[in-house]
């Protein structure tokens, strides 16, 4: 699992004024998890040869409705907090509603013999008090007590350690005017990488909203390439300018957010993300569920994870 | 004391020895292409002995009169009278029935030899029937054929994968005039590399194969080419809607030395220029195959044989570029000891290699490529100790090299690195004996061990794993240190029981070891999928199977009738982890989880061999599941070829006029695929969830293809034949699922749907065959 990406294409010398084509980390774009943009050449060929005769059409599907699970999404950080834990039931695949909250639940975290309660402030959203930050070098552990037993049971728990923090020390933006329609800007950063293995979250924000919102754009990597080394411009974003919700104007503010997680959050993530490919035939194997840590057939994760942040203002032209 | 002594010596001088040895070779007489597996029948003696893969046979029998019956399905039998006194050479060539342009009907039974003999689980089919049976784009091809017998599977839509009783594609062994074959696909599988013309005989083996062969669990498909035609030049050829083909053979120095030379070429692309889409328009697509054979007869007692197999695919389009291709060649040298020791000596390289690109001018340019080259030795003995004794024994050892990927930069601008897979080396070595013996005029036993050992040999760095297959250090070998060593003994026990004069019933065990396998986790597979040896963290996987049957045929011959059941265990069998990365990977083996397997079967089949209508009907019940700790919580899930039913219909009419036609018909229960029956918000996407691995299945599939073959007027003075064949692939245009994905609707992202893509509406095509 550890070397979920590969080199080619990932170097992190920079690269002043060079083209290249390269998939953003995160999109959901047909391909394979951690495998070089260039696998989809091939891939373009063999579509090709398809096209000559492949065709869709939607079909309906009969799955069991009463498969049920409880969905686990929340983390905690090093930052101040409040700290969200949201909880939620599978729903029918098909149904087409939102995924119904699972509320009145009991939910806490236990730290070092303390218990730490959580107040459901909306529907099926937990939150923990403001002004507790998770520390480094503890264990978590997420409790979940619900009203009514959900896929046969009605306790479940879910169990981090914080790791210690690593520090973003900067970042540096880069634009490729030729990429994609509009060109597009690259976020590298700047930062020691520990001895132990690691793995990273980047998140982007514009003007300190988040843009990186959804899993599948988050960008994840482990160190197999610069293990334990100073990390000298390591690409970590990638915004291109003909999407709108990632253009960047002169004096906008970009910043990033690293966030140093577990090897199963990683895990967690890089599954559901090439979950969210779909599966072709040719190119991708068997889905399957994507492993979380909450126990009893819960599906989702609760992590925690220190966070370091870094800004860069866009220059003008 | 004296006259006794006297008169004993006399007799002894005078009396004719007690065993003689009639031994020789089985022609086709037209062209002189030795027959494999031709019929000798000794009519006194109530047995008889088949020819082996280079036509010769071996009988040892007392003096006397025999009558010797010669017999091929799809020629005229031949008796004749031989006062056996000493050994005797009959080397015999039959006439074929009827001349026919590359049709030739399935030969399941030689005159009752198919019943006596204990093999099972095997069928031969001669060059032609594969022509006779409806094509896709009118591409005729012999593992399309094969794909219709009972126990066979294809994998996926159009493909040339092909599963035999529930095992992986990757667990048939192919070989071409011995040498393995790694990639028997063009064009993402939808024609087998295997041009039909240059093709003598195929025999399929399933589960029980021959203990001379192994490295593969479910079965070992025996190709065999074409010597060329001893007696005359001739030309043989063919003009499609997708590809043209043509073969040349004939006598370099007559009946001494053949050759045949023969290639095939696909068009596809030669009509992308009147596509609509400009940008389509330069791309290339296409694949070609060349096969060369030569042989030459020194004498009676040593022959050579040469033969040659190349073949590509090249895909371009504007952006980049892809090649990939198979070559083997092989060297055979046939020396008879004695008439009753046949000896056969191969050395072998077969290679298989793949490289894509983009185009040179591009910045970042960069050129990927993959290799697997064999490099193998084989002798191979035939003891004919009797008529009703004959011992097998021999050695093999093969030299593998696999180059599983580099990607180099081209031009200097480029800012990918090199990157480079490191090349691991192994060989595979084999000792096998067998012993077939008619214990009684019912009862023949065939027992045979194979012991295959499989080595890694340096220089390599190897990669170690802990228990949760996460890396855990390395491990340095030099060069040609063997740093680890698989054996193991491969078993197999057959015999038959001749129940009565038209009927055997039939059993066997056998073991097979698999040390290679193919990184595929998909159903289709492409041609970057990269073959990896076992290892210190790579078990082979081992497969026992235990097979019945009752064997039938009517007392003319024309019918057959069998009636096969199987159970197989799985050991060691390896399956990739959830979310497994398979591509470039330098830490494959990571990804490997290994667990028990097991598959049951039962075959049926009625076939028709005489008359106007000839075919077959066959049903298949299996099952085949997998159990393997990571996987699926542990539980049991069905193995992604697991079909319970298959009806396969094949049938040709030919009334011997100038009209014949030939229809299929494939009916099989869907595969099993992992749908999702929920979804989980988390993260802002709805994450699919799934109960279980392959707990559901797509739609059925099933499909009919026809075609019609119109013959040219056959006047005897004419050295020109020529016949137009149509056919029509998915004749009443079913749509059959090739993939169901699910989609998130664009405009409500709260629905989601599911939708099924096909690969092929009705697809006609048109080919003109001719032969001089």
């Amino acid at each position: 699992m550890e070397s979920k990406r590969s080199t080619t294409g990932e170097i992190h010398e920079s690269t002043e004024g060079g083209r290249f084509r390269m998939d953003h980390p995160g999109r959901k774009k047909p391909g394979r998890e951690g495998v070089p943009g260039y696998i989809m050449c091939p891939g373009g060929l063999i579509a090709l040869l398809l096209l000559f005769f492949a065709c869709t059409e939607r079909i309906e599907i009969d799955t069991e409705p009463e498969f049920v699970r409880l969905v686990v999404d929340g983390a905690l950080t090093t930052e101040a907090g409040p700290h969200q834990v949201r909880l939620s039931l599978t729903g029918d695949y098909f149904g087409g509603r939102p995924a119904p909250p699972v509320t009145g639940a009991e939910v806490s975290l236990l730290t070092a013999g303390r218990l730490l309660p959580l107040e459901e402030t909306s529907p099926g959203v937990y939150t923990t008090a403001s002004g507790l930050p998770g520390i480094p070098g503890e264990n978590y552990t997420l409790r979940v007590k619900t009203a009514s037993p959900v896929g046969g049971y009605s306790e479940f728990d879910a169990s981090e350690a914080l790791l210690s923090p690593v520090l973003l020390d900067s970042i540096q933006l880069g634009f490729y005017p030729d990429y994609s329609e509009e060109g597009m800007w690259e976020a590298r950063g700047y930062f020691r990488d520990p001895p132990d293995a690691g793995w990273y979250r980047f998140l982007a924000y514009r003007n300190n909203v988040l843009i990186t919102d959804t899993l599948t754009e988050w960008y994840v990597t482990d160190d197999l390439l610069f293990g334990g080394k100073y990390v000298n411009g390591w690409r970590v974003a990638f915004l291109q300018q003909h999407r709108p919700d990632e253009t960047l104007s002169p004096g906008d503010t970009l910043t990033i957010r690293m966030d140093r997680i577990s090897r199963e959050y990683a895990d967690f993530i890089l599954g559901a993300q090439a979950e969210m490919r779909g599966s072709w035939p040719l190119f991708t194997g068997p889905p399957a569920n994507v492993k979380g840590n909450v126990s009893n057939g819960a599906i989702g994760f609760f992590a925690a994870y220190p966070v370091s942040w870094a800004s860069a203002v866009v220059p003008s032209e | 004391m004296v006259s006794l002594t006297y008169s004993l010596s006399t007799v002894a001088e005078d009396d004719p020895p007690l065993k003689c040895i009639v031994s020789g070779y089985l022609k086709d007489h037209s062209t002189g292409e030795l027959l494999i597996g031709a019929s000798v029948i000794i009519s006194e003696m109530r047995t008889g002995v088949v020819t082996n893969s280079y036509g010769f046979y071996s009988v040892t029998l007392p003096p006397g009169h025999y009558l010797f019956r010669f017999s091929y399905v799809g020629y005229t039998s031949q008796e004749r009278h031989l006062v056996v006194e000493g050994n005797l050479t009959q080397n015999v060539s039959l006439e074929p029935a009827r001349e026919e342009l590359g049709e030739v009907v399935v030969t399941g039974d030689r005159a009752g030899q198919d019943l006596v003999a204990p093999v099972m689980s095997m069928v031969r089919i001669s060059q032609g029937a594969i022509g006779r049976v409806p094509a896709f784009l009118g591409e005729v091809d012999l593992v399309k054929v094969i794909q219709l017998l009972p126990g066979v599977q294809s994998t996926s839509e159009g493909t040339t994968g092909f599963s035999v009783r529930g095992g992986n594609a990757d667990q048939n062994l192919i070989i071409l005039d011995e040498a393995t074959v790694y990639n028997a696909s063009h064009l993402m599988g939808f024609f087998s590399v295997f041009n039909n013309d240059a093709i003598k005989e195929v025999t399929l083996y399933k589960g029980d194969i021959p203990v001379a062969y192994g490295g593969r669990l479910s079965s070992l498909l025996d190709i065999r080419m074409r010597d060329g035609n001893a007696r005359r030049f001739a030309a043989t050829g063919s003009v499609g809607s997708v590809s043209s083909k043509l073969t040349l053979e004939g006598p370099l120095i007559r009946d001494r030395t053949t050759f045949l030379l023969s290639g095939r070429r696909t068009y596809a692309d030669l009509f992308l220029p009147l596509a609509k889409n400009p940008d389509i328009r330069d791309n290339r697509l296409y694949f070609y195959d060349l096969n060369l054979k030569l042989s030459h007869q020194f004498d009676d007692n040593n022959r050579l044989f040469i033969s040659g197999y190349a073949g590509r695919d090249i895909f371009k389009n504007q952006f980049a570029a892809m090649g990939f291709g198979n070559q083997t060649a092989s060297l055979r040298w046939n020396h008879l000891f004695s008439k009753k020791l046949f000896f056969n000596l191969t050395l072998l390289r077969s290679e298989f290699s793949y490289e894509l690109g983009t185009l040179e001018e591009e910045q970042n340019a960069f050129r990927w490529s993959s290799l697997l080259r064999d490099h193998a030795f084989r002798a191979d003995i035939t003891h004919y100790l009797s008529v009703n004794h004959t011992l097998r024994y021999g050695v093999a050892t093969t030299h593998h090299r696999f180059f599983p990927g580099t990607v180099k930069a081209i031009g200097e601008q480029s800012v990918f690195p090199d990157y480079l897979l490191p090349e691991q080396q192994a060989l595979e070595h084999a000792v096998y004996l067998s012993d077939e013996m008619r214990l009684s005029e019912r009862l023949t036993l065939k027992t045979g061990i194979r012991l295959a050992f499989f080595q890694n040999i340096g220089p390599y760095t190897l990669q170690r794993y802990d228990a949760e297959y996460l890396p855990s250090g390395t491990e340095e070998f030099g060069r040609g240190e063997v740093y680890h060593t698989w054996v193991r003994p491969e078993p197999r026990l057959a015999f038959t029981w001749l129940t009565g004069a038209h009927t055997s019933v039939k059993g066997s065990y056998s073991r097979t070891a698999q040390f290679m396998m193919l990184a595929q986790n998909s159903t289709a597979g492409t041609p970057l999928d990269i073959w990896f040896p076992a290892s210190p963290h790579v078990k082979p996987q081992l497969s026992d199977q235990l097979a019945a049957g009752w064997f039938g045929r009517s007392r003319d011959g024309g019918w057959e009738f069998s009636l096969e059941g199987y159970y197989r265990h799985f050991s060691a069998v390896t399956d990739f982890r959830d979310h497994a990365r398979l591509i470039l990977n330098p830490r494959l083996e990571g990804e490997l989880r290994f667990g028990e397997g097991t598959a049951r079967g039962l075959e049926t089949l009625v076939r028709r061999h005489a008359g106007h209508l000839t075919g077959w009907i066959s049903y298949t019940w299996s099952r085949v599941f997998r159990r393997i700790p990571e996987i699926n919580g542990g539980k049991s899930y069905p193995a992604p070829f697991d079909k319970p039913h298959t009806v396969n219909v094949v049938a040709s009419y030919d009334p011997g006029k100038r009209l014949s036609a030939a229809l299929t018909w494939v009916y099989a229960t869907g595969l099993p695929v992992t749908f999702p029956t929920g979804r989980a918000y988390v993260g802002n996407v709805l994450l699919p969830v799934y109960s279980g691995r392959n707990a559901y299945r797509m739609p059925d599939y099933h499909r009919m293809d026809l075609s019609l073959t119109f013959r040219g007027k056959n006047k005897p003075e004419k050295r020109w034949h020529g016949e137009w064949n149509l056919s029509v692939y998915n004749l009443y245009d079913r749509h059959n699922t090739w993939s169901i994905n699910f989609v998130q609707d664009e405009s409500r992202p709260e629905v989601t749907y599911a939708e099924k893509t096909y690969l092929f509406s009705v697809i006609p095509a048109i080919s003109y065959h001719f032969k001089f």
